[in-house]
């Protein structure tokens, strides 16, 4: 699913988070949304997914303004998982408080793509640990097949070790089940190997944007500073 | 000028609360009527509260009849009327004591519960995730809270009526010396359907109010660890001070 977002504009009281974002979620590729924390990341894929209103401008799903938003799935940034449920009951979620039985099959499946053993199945949240609860919590979000995934910080939290190997389970899963990916990202080298087109936020607007092989080679003094951990004014 | 700046401030925000807190309860029934019921979710969560609160409601009947019975006694021995005790026992519990302790108690039990579980929920993004999973947090949070506590309070309240007519009988019989037949018989004889009704009535209500403002201050608070405290304490607090309120507007009506 292409997504085109113009001119849009987002404010919580007197506060504009967004003031003017303009970008384009390309179908089947993977888009990198880069920003310092605070800058409006995690409310523009919130708005997107239309779990928030928004002031001004426009969303297109697929050149439409209205959209099944069942077609969305959202990795969060602490894995969302719901405490009372066991992990299988978690992933599958939708299916079992629907009272719906033959889902174990999907969910060991779903498990063995992640690189989750089956020994968690009967466990609950609290039990495992965090690269494991960002796993589930991946899980969770394929579970019904969604032709846009939205990742907030997958890598947020974890050992390097362990973001390495959610970054490859989202090339994996990006290129295995054709879908389009939009993540929200501060860990630049997660970007350079997970995306296909960068967008960097601040202070409201776009600043700069690319392929996210080119990240390094930014003309952007902002975007530069924010990459290198420097301060634009020095 | 600040001053007065500020209390607009302040009175603006109560009547914004007000007027979301009744779209709340619209949107509640809304959704109880609509056609997503999850039966399952529901059962469990109303068997979770009986379990959980049996035992403090044991304790708040029992404790609550035994004193009653003595002051009672106190007083009442001053001029001659110990007989009295039975009737006053089992009227001011199921008109009156029953029903408010029993909601007092189960403010500060399971509402803060409800309010610190939802906050905590809407912390950790849990309700963003029920939407993103096509789930109405309506239909899954709070239908099995409001309806449970509902229909759980009248059966609390019957318990503690019996279990504080019993505390009476105790104190009265072994403590006080009245015969132990006639003590049941003036109980029983005295004790109109209408009383313990009025009671049931109340607690129907009580059950309402309680789960409908926890989960309100729950969906609505504050974010952190402070918005999660912050939630417990004004579920308690609000839930307690409209239990009393309304209390005196109940017993009007049964008057």
């Amino acid at each position: 699913m292409k997504i085109e977002i113009r001119n849009l504009k987002k404010r919580f009281n007197d506060n504009f988070v967004l003031k003017d974002i303009s970008l384009t979620i390309e179908k089947n590729k993977s888009t990198i949304i880069l920003g310092q924390s605070g800058c409006g990341k995690s409310v523009l894929i919130k708005t997107i997914y239309q779990l928030f209103s928004f002031d001004d401008g426009f969303i297109l799903y697929d050149g439409k303004s209205e959209v099944d938003i069942d077609k969305f799935s959202m990795l969060f940034q602490y894995g969302a998982l719901f405490d009372s449920l066991k992990i299988s009951e978690n992933i599958a979620f939708t299916d079992f408080i629907n009272n719906k039985k033959n889902f174990n099959k999907k969910v060991i499946s779903l498990m063995n793509d992640v690189g989750l053993d089956k020994s968690i199945f009967d466990k609950y949240p609290s039990e495992i640990s965090g690269g494991m609860k960002k796993r589930v919590a991946f899980a969770r979000a394929l579970y019904k097949n969604p032709k846009v995934i939205f990742l907030d910080e997958p890598t947020t939290g974890l050992d390097p070790i362990n973001s390495d190997k959610i970054n490859e389970l989202i090339l994996k899963v990006i290129s295995m089940r054709k879908i389009t990916a939009v993540t929200i990202t501060h860990d630049i080298k997660s970007a350079i190997k997970t995306g296909d087109h960068y967008y960097f936020i601040d202070k409201g607007i776009i600043q700069d944007k690319g392929d996210c092989n080119k990240i390094l080679k930014t003309k952007n003094k902002v975007f530069k500073s924010f990459i290198t951990g420097a301060d634009i004014k020095q | 000028m600040k001053f007065i700046e500020n209390i607009g401030e302040v009175l603006i925000s109560l009547f914004s609360n007000i007027g979301k807190f009744i779209l709340f309860i619209q949107f509640f029934f809304k959704y109880l009527f609509g056609p997503k019921f999850y039966f399952k979710n529901n059962i469990s969560y109303f068997i979770s509260v009986f379990v959980s609160s049996i035992p403090i409601i044991a304790l708040t009947g029992i404790f609550s009849g035994m004193v009653l019975a003595l002051q009672s006694y106190t007083g009442f021995s001053r001029f001659s009327a110990e007989s009295a005790i039975p009737n006053i026992v089992v009227l001011t519990l199921t008109r009156e004591l029953g029903p408010v302790l029993t909601g007092l108690m189960i403010s500060a039990r399971v509402g803060s519960s409800i309010a610190a579980e939802i906050a905590t929920m809407r912390v950790t993004e849990q309700i963003d995730a029920l939407k993103t999973l096509n789930t109405n947090y309506y239909n899954y949070l709070v239908t099995p809270r409001v309806l449970s506590l509902t229909l759980a309070l009248p059966i609390f309240v019957t318990l503690v009526d019996f279990i504080g007519v019993m505390g009476g009988y105790i104190v009265s019989v072994h403590r006080l010396g009245f015969n132990d037949n006639l003590y049941l018989l003036n109980t029983i004889d005295f004790l109109k359907l209408s009383d313990y009704l009025s009671g049931i009535f109340k607690a129907f209500a009580f059950g309402f109010i309680i789960s409908i403002v926890s989960c309100y201050c729950g969906l609505f608070s504050d974010k952190g660890a402070f918005g999660v405290g912050s939630a417990a304490t004004n579920a308690v607090v609000i839930s307690s001070i409209l239990i009393l309120s309304s209390n005196y507007f109940l017993t009007e009506l049964f008057f």
